[in-house]
């Protein structure tokens, strides 16, 4: 890393002092040639005027022709031949664009060297500095269960207590490892859909018993923290997108709606779908805390947890994973709130499968990023 | 507020955490109040009044550097146990710079959290109880007056000074062993205790501030002197 930086830095030096000599010598040759014209005009003016003094002296004019072949001599008048004063202009003008053409050329060429390497060295720095913060956030992520699992595990060896009083603390370090574990799981993925190639299947799914699915696993959890779900998709609707990929935004989505309407206190969320032209659009509202309207964009950042405490537990990774998943089925996804403590609603956009009645069907069509 | 009836406020975003450091203070004999936030931590001290705070840094909305800073700002002397999740020596002394009184990095071990509350509170109550009688309340050397417990001072050129409770500890110590030597090391274990700071260099700078509150040269001390290799000498007579 460091090495290719010194190279890479290198490199730049050496490209900008290049443009530099580029520059200096378009110049040089510019103020050469400049003289070199002036200089030539002048010696064929001198010629003129000997020819003139020496046809003025009475020497013939077929004589002066002979001595000074430069020179034309009409009558008694004597004047640089008009070919060689047309020479002289055209071969100044050639050598200008000459210079034009060659210095921005070699002028071009370096500014595109000089902006590459910049390119480089800005994408390395925000590289490092990305895997910095990634770095630190998944520390701390990490760190508070962890603190928690060791100051349950160590109340229980310090107080030994009996059965009923422990109750609560095993549950509490399940918790803390179910949270670990989830955010092991998230960071995996999220690296995986960053970086690595995903295999996604494109197939058309029926929506309703995607949510189906994911709704009864996360009813008895709503049900402990009084919260209601309600679905009401129509059958008919079918998506195309990775059956596990859209078990995972599904899911994602849900999860965070139900932290959401934890957050404040019990509530509801209510899934409802529509299809249009070509595309099944699926929407999460729920009755939670909600967020700044102008935060919905940030929802779907790397890390981004607008809202911590109040027990719940946000990788802020989930919905990160849900807009690259999104994007890969070359759907959509966007968050609304009217404002904290206003509810939120989270609409997903598939593209609809072609025929509703072919469902069944895969198409065995591959997607890879 | 002694042992086992102080309250302790717990400002800890994380709900397990928060549950178990309350149900450990609690089991110790502490009344302890739990706040989610610094607003929630802030707006509890302006109301109620407690024997230690123990404060996560990494809060949701205002940090725990500056929820310890504004309180500090507020005349409040509160001593302040930091816990967080960046355990790394900059981050201890950014969080002792901004008032806090100790520091432990999550994950922590609950027999050294507990003794470091119970430190905390010991210092507290030798502070208060050195501080009970009026006697011992104030305290005067040349031409300087400081009042122990509301931590303020009046100097020998009538200014009014506001001591940071760490400034007031030191002074009692030394005022407590005024003519004998007290090393730097004493100083730190009575005022801070245990390594909180990596260098015994920080009571250097501790004693640089009062010799300009209270000297009249501080370049050429007469009561805080320094005993090269040892620690420092308080004198109330200045020196003969």
């Amino acid at each position: 890393m460091k090495a290719t930086r010194v190279f890479q830095l290198t490199a730049l030096a050496l490209v900008l002092v290049s443009a530099v000599q580029v520059g200096w010598w378009l110049f040089d040759q510019h103020t050469y040639t400049v003289e070199k014209v002036r200089a030539l005009r002048a010696a064929y003016a001198e010629q003129a005027a000997a020819a003139q003094a020496l046809l003025d002296s009475g020497v013939a004019a077929a004589r002066v022709q002979q001595l000074l072949p430069s020179i034309v001599v009409s009558g008694q008048h004597a004047a640089l031949a008009p070919q060689l004063a047309e020479a002289l202009t055209t071969e100044e003008e050639r050598r200008y664009r000459q210079y034009a053409w060659e210095g921005s050329f070699f002028l071009l060429a370096l500014a595109a060297c000089i902006a590459v390497i910049a390119r480089a060295l800005r994408a390395e720095a925000q590289v490092h500095e990305q895997q910095n913060s990634f770095l630190a956030m998944v520390s701390h992520q990490f760190k508070t269960p962890l603190a928690s699992l060791q100051l349950s595990l160590e109340t229980l060896a310090l107080r030994a207590p009996g059965p009923e009083a422990a109750r609560p603390l095993i549950d509490r370090m399940l918790a803390d490892l179910a949270r670990m574990e989830q955010m092991v799981t998230q960071i995996l993925e999220s690296a995986r859909l960053e970086r690595g190639r995903v295999d996604l299947r494109s197939e058309p799914l029926q929506l309703a018993g995607a949510v189906a699915r994911v709704v009864a696993q996360l009813e008895e959890r709503a049900r402990q923290e009084q919260v209601s779900i309600s679905s009401d998709i129509a059958p008919t609707l079918t998506v195309v997108s990775d059956p596990l990929a859209l078990d995972v935004v599904v899911r994602n989505v849900l999860e965070n709606a139900l932290a959401a309407v934890q957050g404040a206190s019990g509530g509801r969320i209510e899934l409802t779908a529509r299809a249009t032209a070509r595309e099944v659009e699926l929407q999460v509202a729920d009755s939670g805390v909600g967020f700044a309207p102008g935060d919905g964009a940030k929802l779907f950042q790397k890390f981004t947890r607008l809202r911590s405490g109040s027990g719940y537990y946000g990788t802020g990774l989930g919905l990160y994973i849900v807009r690259r998943l999104m994007e890969l089925a070359h759907g959509r996804v966007s968050a609304h709130s009217e404002g904290l403590g206003k509810g939120a609603s989270v609409r997903l956009t598939w593209r609809a499968a072609p025929h509703p009645g072919a469902a069944a069907q895969p198409s065995g069509q591959e997607m890879r990023t | 507020m002694t042992g086992a009836s102080a309250q302790v406020l717990v400002v800890e975003d994380d709900a397990h955490l928060a549950a178990g450091v309350m149900e450990n203070l609690r089991a110790e004999g502490y009344a302890v109040s739990v706040a989610p936030d610094g607003e929630q931590a802030l707006a509890w001290l302006a109301a109620h009044s407690c024997a230690l705070v123990v404060l996560d840094v990494m809060l949701p909305g205002a940090d725990g550097l500056s929820v310890c800073r504004t309180l500090r700002e507020r005349g409040n002397t509160t001593p302040v146990l930091f816990l967080t999740a960046r355990g790394d020596p900059a981050d201890r002394v950014r969080g002792l710079e901004a008032g806090g009184d100790d520091y432990l990095a999550k994950p922590f071990h609950l027999q050294e959290f507990l003794l470091r509350v119970r430190a905390i509170l010991r210092r507290w109550d030798w502070y208060r109880s050195a501080s009970a009688t009026a006697a011992t309340a104030m305290l005067r050397f040349g031409g300087n007056e400081v009042d122990f417990r509301a931590f303020r001072a009046r100097s020998w050129n009538g200014e009014s000074q506001e001591l940071t409770e760490k400034e007031a500890m030191i002074l009692k110590v030394l005022a407590e062993h005024a003519g004998h030597i007290v090393s730097r090391e004493d100083l730190l274990e009575r005022v801070w205790g245990y390594d909180v700071f990596p260098s015994t260099r920080t009571v250097d700078n501790f004693i640089l501030r009062l010799r300009k509150r209270f000297e009249k040269d501080p370049a050429n001390p007469q009561h805080f002197l320094t005993v090269w290799g040892v620690g420092y000498r308080f004198l109330t007579e200045g020196e003969p």
